[in-house]
């Protein structure tokens, strides 16, 4: 028996001389995450550095990520954090500046998008992330539906207008109303305006934003007043209730992503604010009927902005290694090839690279959409108001609390949690 | 043998006893007592995941902090609802299937297998399954239903219906363990109680009540207690199927404990509303096993 163990030892420290520096990332389950996979032996064979990437879903993402952060030592030598998780992961001191080592190796990270540098970048002036992949919300709409002669001539004859790709949120809105319909007649909608991500928490938020954007609506003034309770938050939710009850399928309340997506993809809608990362996925015949029939437009009034950041934590036990793999994801040459495979970009130059372009059209509609969107309250308690709102959205959506109220309720959750940032005062 | 070797023999025994379930000893005091003892300590300190640290003592102030929370009594209703209707329902259709399957003799393994199956999948499969079975527009159930003329149904996204769907859900996933459990019970009764109850002429149901149900009890508590438990503690289908909505029809308590802990940071103030939650189950569990012994 003690043999036995012996030779497991020495078996056991031989391995762990010999075997390469390794790094360990945690990711998302995301097709982003994949094309990194897809790339990895590039960086390996290289570096000579192994890379080990634990992709999980978003929902376990954050229970996962705290523990390691925490403790002096984590597990994880590289991490990705999400917009939502900024505030808090700076403010608790989790994330090691990246000014020094950009300075360093002379990486240039003028390339990125303002919007996101702002977003998944640079905290108070100090770089802890470097800009992986956004995921900026917009329309996803039928283009084929837009361009039929048919529903142009009644569309023309109903609202007085051209039927084209919405501008304005009037003319959307006209749209969805159009588009929803009873195609058998049974009495029962069975095509739908547009498709609600209601679920309580995180799907509700998210799309929200957007109709809260397009009203000109504002989660905050520029001292962080919130102005949840204004006019024109109130119109976004009235909007909002509007499309559960008339233009949505059944089931609208409960959908996250995934549940709203499928319904467009079965070729049940005619549009779906949602996530552009999406869109890549309507364009594959094996998810959806509807590829090469879908197009992607700006929210009217602006969408929500998104995005992930490469970061290292303070508890990484590799830094050095960590580092060399972002600039290796990050370099012009990966990024590219990150966006040929249907990566979303993050820096400017890849939006409109011809060859980017060439293999994927609408390259150049991301960027604008981009630089229209608007960005989500940011602070340390993001996390938790994303729940707080969502419970409110939800009952608004769900009717079981008028709108006005739901908003009240909501312009209160938000006042208490900057007052405990201290962003502003009680 | 003299005495005073049987008394060696005897104390041998005992410390041989002690040394082999002090590891099990050890383990139970390190994943159970030491956490419950942090959480107790945790909750009269204003210890969040930004500030880690035990130096802030704020007596009963996360207590108080949980008393207010504007929409924890409403949980605490919800999960109160959800554990009867689980447990008591779970309870009906378990028995029922155990006495069944009790009378059965053949093909009893593949029954058995049958039974074992959803409690075989991990929770977040059974939740991410049925979400997708439920799907209101796309779902294969409302197309079955629909074969026979009943309207869709909106499984998820009505108030009223989606706390009984997820009732539905976890007692697909979980009434075999009743089951299960009834049905090794009654394996076990003594056959002759009711040979001499047939002798006399007594109807199936009459036995089933004064023999069956007596002889049960002891198994009967323990399944309950057992399940009522696990009820109080669901948290998995309810995060992955509802995320406590629509609206707060479904917001379950761990749920609850949970978003104050890992989307607040909050852990003090989660810690508090643990050990509320603990002192609940404790007193309800006291009480009921007091009660069902009372009966004997």
């Amino acid at each position: 028996m003690r043999r036995i163990l012996m030779t497991i030892a020495v078996l056991a420290l031989c391995a762990g001389a010999a075997r390469a520096e390794t790094i360990r990332i945690l990711m998302e389950t995301v097709p982003d995450t994949r094309y990194i996979q897809e790339l990895l032996p590039q960086f390996e064979e290289q570096s000579g550095i192994d890379v080990e990437i634990e992709a999980i879903s978003y929902i376990d993402m954050h229970s996962k990520l705290v523990p390691q952060l925490i403790s002096p030592q984590g597990s994880y030598d590289l991490i990705v954090v999400d917009f939502y998780w900024v505030g808090e992961f700076t403010k608790a001191g989790w994330l090691m500046p990246l000014d020094d080592l950009v300075a360093r190796d002379g990486v240039d990270v003028g390339v990125y998008v303002p919007k996101l540098m702002d977003l998944v970048g640079r905290v108070n002036g100090v770089l802890y992330m470097l800009p992986f992949y956004n995921y900026s919300m917009a329309v996803i709409y039928r283009q084929d539906l837009l361009d039929d002669p048919a529903e142009q001539a009644a569309f023309k004859e109903m609202h007085g207008m051209d039927l084209k790709v919405p501008e304005t949120w009037d003319e959307y809105w006209k749209q969805v109303e159009f588009f929803t319909r009873d195609n058998d007649g049974d009495g029962e909608r069975d095509f739908f305006g547009t498709v609600i991500q209601g679920q309580r928490g995180d799907c509700i938020s998210m799309q929200w934003a957007n109709y809260l954007y397009s009203q000109g609506g504002r989660y905050h003034d520029e001292n962080w007043n919130p102005l949840l309770d204004s006019d024109e938050a109130i119109r976004a939710m009235q909007y909002y209730r509007e499309a559960v009850e008339n233009y949505s399928p059944a089931g609208s309340e409960s959908y996250c992503f995934d549940e709203a997506f499928n319904v467009m993809a079965q070729g049940k809608a005619y549009s779906f604010v949602t996530f552009n990362i999406l869109y890549a996925g309507f364009e594959d015949p094996e998810s959806s009927t509807v590829a090469g029939k879908v197009g992607i437009a700006p929210n009217p009034g602006g969408g929500l902005n998104g995005g992930w950041g490469w970061a290292i934590p303070n508890s990484s036990p590799n830094k050095e290694a960590a580092w060399s793999f972002i600039k290796w994801a990050e370099s012009p040459e990966v990024a590219k090839e990150r966006a040929m495979l249907g990566g979303a970009p993050t820096q400017a130059p890849i939006f409109t690279d011809p060859d980017v372009v060439a293999a994927r059209p609408y390259y150049p509609i991301l960027g604008e959409i981009l630089a229209g969107t608007q960005d989500f309250p940011v602070f340390t308690y993001t996390t938790e108001f994303v729940e707080e709102v969502g419970r409110e959205l939800n009952l608004a959506a769900t009717g079981q609390k008028p709108v006005p109220e739901a908003m009240a309720a909501a312009q209160e959750e938000l006042r208490k949690l900057l007052v405990k940032d201290g962003k502003i005062s009680e | 043998m003299t005495g005073a070797d049987a008394h060696t023999l005897a104390r041998r025994d005992r410390r041989f006893g002690y040394l082999l379930t002090a590891p099990g000893l050890a383990a139970l005091m390190l994943v159970i007592t030491f956490p419950l003892l942090f959480a107790l300590f945790t909750s009269f300190y204003d210890y969040t995941l930004l500030n880690p640290r035990h130096d802030d003592f704020i007596g009963g102030e996360n207590y108080l902090e949980a008393w207010e929370e504007e929409y924890l009594a409403g949980s605490f209703w919800v999960t109160l609802k959800f554990v009867l209707a689980s447990v008591v329902i779970e309870f009906v259709i378990g028995f029922s299937v155990a006495l069944a399957l009790h009378a059965v003799n053949r093909f009893k393994t593949v029954y058995y297998l049958i039974l074992l199956a959803p409690l075989l999948i991990n929770p977040v499969v059974v939740g991410l399954l049925w979400r997708m079975l439920l799907h209101a527009e796309l779902g294969i159930a409302n197309y079955v239903i629909g074969l026979f003329g009943i309207s869709r149904v909106n499984w998820l996204g009505d108030i009223g219906v989606a706390f009984w769907t997820v009732v539905l859900v976890d007692i697909w996933h979980q009434v075999s363990f009743m089951a299960i459990l009834l049905l090794a019970g009654l394996a076990a009764l003594p056959r002759e109680p009711y040979e001499a109850a047939r002798m006399d002429g007594a109807s199936a149901f009459r036995c089933f009540l004064h023999i069956t149900l007596p002889l049960m009890r002891p198994v009967i508590m323990v399944a309950l207690l057992l399940r009522l438990i696990f009820a109080i503690k669901t948290f998995d289908i309810i995060f992955i199927m509802t995320k406590g909505g629509p609206g707060t029809s479904t917001d379950l308590v761990s749920y609850f404990i949970y978003r104050a802990a890992f989307f607040g940071l909050d852990i003090g103030r989660a810690s508090a509303m643990s050990v509320g939650l603990l002192v609940i189950v404790l007193a309800l569990t006291t009480y009921l096993f007091r009660y069902m012994r009372s009966l004997r």
